[in-house]
């Protein structure tokens, strides 16, 4: 089994191989950034605020381009707010004006009260630019792993572990 | 070349891809379902417009718009095997600049007064509802995994759910103000839609979702104000 690692060109291959499905990997996710415009074209629901649509570890697939209307209310967006790093999913409840300067309100389908407790300090809403995708696609469960891997971390190490030698085992 | 391990790889493999696959079809029978919801009735009962304070440790004060309204439709064809839930919900819409009142502009500022979530029968469990409803709800639906008759709503006189108000705290004495409906299907697995506004192959665009034009009215006095004992 262990073969290859006398063979010095078989095992620069297999590097390469490894190389090669990282980059992809990383290539498709890229691509698809551009393509939605989105920083983040795809993200797993963290929490419960917009059940029963989405729940935990739901995937979402996000497209931030407005080519035929603005965004307005009703979409569930995808939104940053300054100083915190956890992007919310919550829907547009309520825009006033046009335009990037819009202002946008948003508010998750489950909970009681809007967002304005959650925005930054002084905060009253959030404009176009805070939003990095609307939601258009929906895939439930499969989200899931990543929930694990980050509230598991020795998960992680045992996956790349696993991972890393099936790829070196490998043989063609 | 067959070890277990490649085996094992091949499996899930092929396990993953039949799901997408199969997740894919499910999907894409959403586009062949034909969609024609109809709102027979929309319209104001009531609206008035009283002065508040945004929150009880908030010392500014705001006029809010409260709209009563009654809603009758049809939506019972957004209910397939994989419709999720419906968001149903009615937005105010109001020019306010006035070059928006100039154009007609009707839909510069939107705000939902109203909305609601109607489950299908096979998302019941996840609803967010004390005991005594959620028994009431799933009974209504027992042995059925769809119930298209969830979509037909008779509203009457309904309050609004939300207060709406402008960033200019100013709502008084707005005119060509409209009421719209719009509804969002959750899918279990696929492509979120929302109500259009044109055909779109199968699927009609929803029928008279528009209120008539009405205008708010001046600040109603006499009640709020005396309740707090602050008449200005």
């Amino acid at each position: 089994m262990f073969s290859s690692i006398g063979n010095p060109r078989q095992a620069a291959a297999q590097l390469m191989n490894f190389g090669l499905i990282l980059s992809t990997a990383f290539m498709m996710w890229k691509g698809l950034s551009i393509i939605t415009d989105s920083p983040s074209p795809i993200v797993v629901v963290l929490s419960g605020s917009m059940e029963p649509a989405f729940q935990r570890g739901d995937l979402l697939l996000l497209w931030n381009r407005n080519i035929q209307a603005e965004t307005s209310v009703g979409e569930v967006v995808v939104y940053n707010v300054k100083d915190k790093d956890i992007p919310i999913v919550h829907r547009i409840v309520r825009k006033f004006g046009t335009g990037p300067n819009a202002k946008l309100l948003t508010k998750g389908d489950n909970n009681l009260s809007d967002d304005t407790e959650l925005y930054a300090k002084g905060q009253d809403f959030l404009v176009r630019k805070d939003i990095i995708g609307s939601v258009v696609g929906f895939i439930p469960y499969v989200g899931y792993i990543t929930i694990m891997l980050s509230e598991h971390p020795w998960l992680k190490t045992v996956m790349l572990g696993i991972m890393g030698l099936m790829v070196v085992l490998q043989r063609e | 070349m067959y070890s277990s391990l490649v085996r094992l790889q091949n499996t899930f493999g092929f396990f993953t891809t039949v799901i997408f696959v199969v997740a894919a079809l499910i999907a894409s029978t959403d586009f062949i379902t034909p969609r024609a919801p109809v709102v027979s009735t929309l319209k104001t009962n009531s609206v008035q417009v009283v002065r508040g304070r945004p929150h009880y440790y908030s010392s500014k004060k705001e006029e809010y718009a409260v709209i009563k309204f009654s809603l009758e439709a049809d939506l019972s064809s957004l209910f397939t095997w994989n419709t999720k839930q419906v968001f149903v919900y009615v937005t105010a819409e109001w020019p306010h600049t006035p070059s928006a009142i100039a154009a007609g502009n009707v839909t510069e500022n939107q705000a939902v007064i109203w909305d609601q979530i109607i489950t299908a029968p096979s998302s019941d469990h996840l609803a967010n509802l004390g005991p005594a409803a959620m028994k009431k709800l799933r009974k209504s639906a027992a042995g059925k995994s769809i119930d298209p008759s969830r979509g037909k709503l008779i509203i009457k006189n309904q309050k609004p759910k939300y207060q709406i108000t402008h960033p200019s705290s100013k709502i008084a004495e707005t005119d060509n103000v409209v009421l719209k409906l719009h509804y969002n299907v959750q899918p279990w697995v696929g492509l979120l839609t929302w109500n259009q506004e044109t055909d779109f192959f199968k699927w009609k665009k929803l029928k008279n979702g528009l209120s008539k034009k009405f205008a708010l009215p001046a600040i109603k006095t006499k009640k709020t104000e005396g309740q707090k004992g602050s008449s200005k």
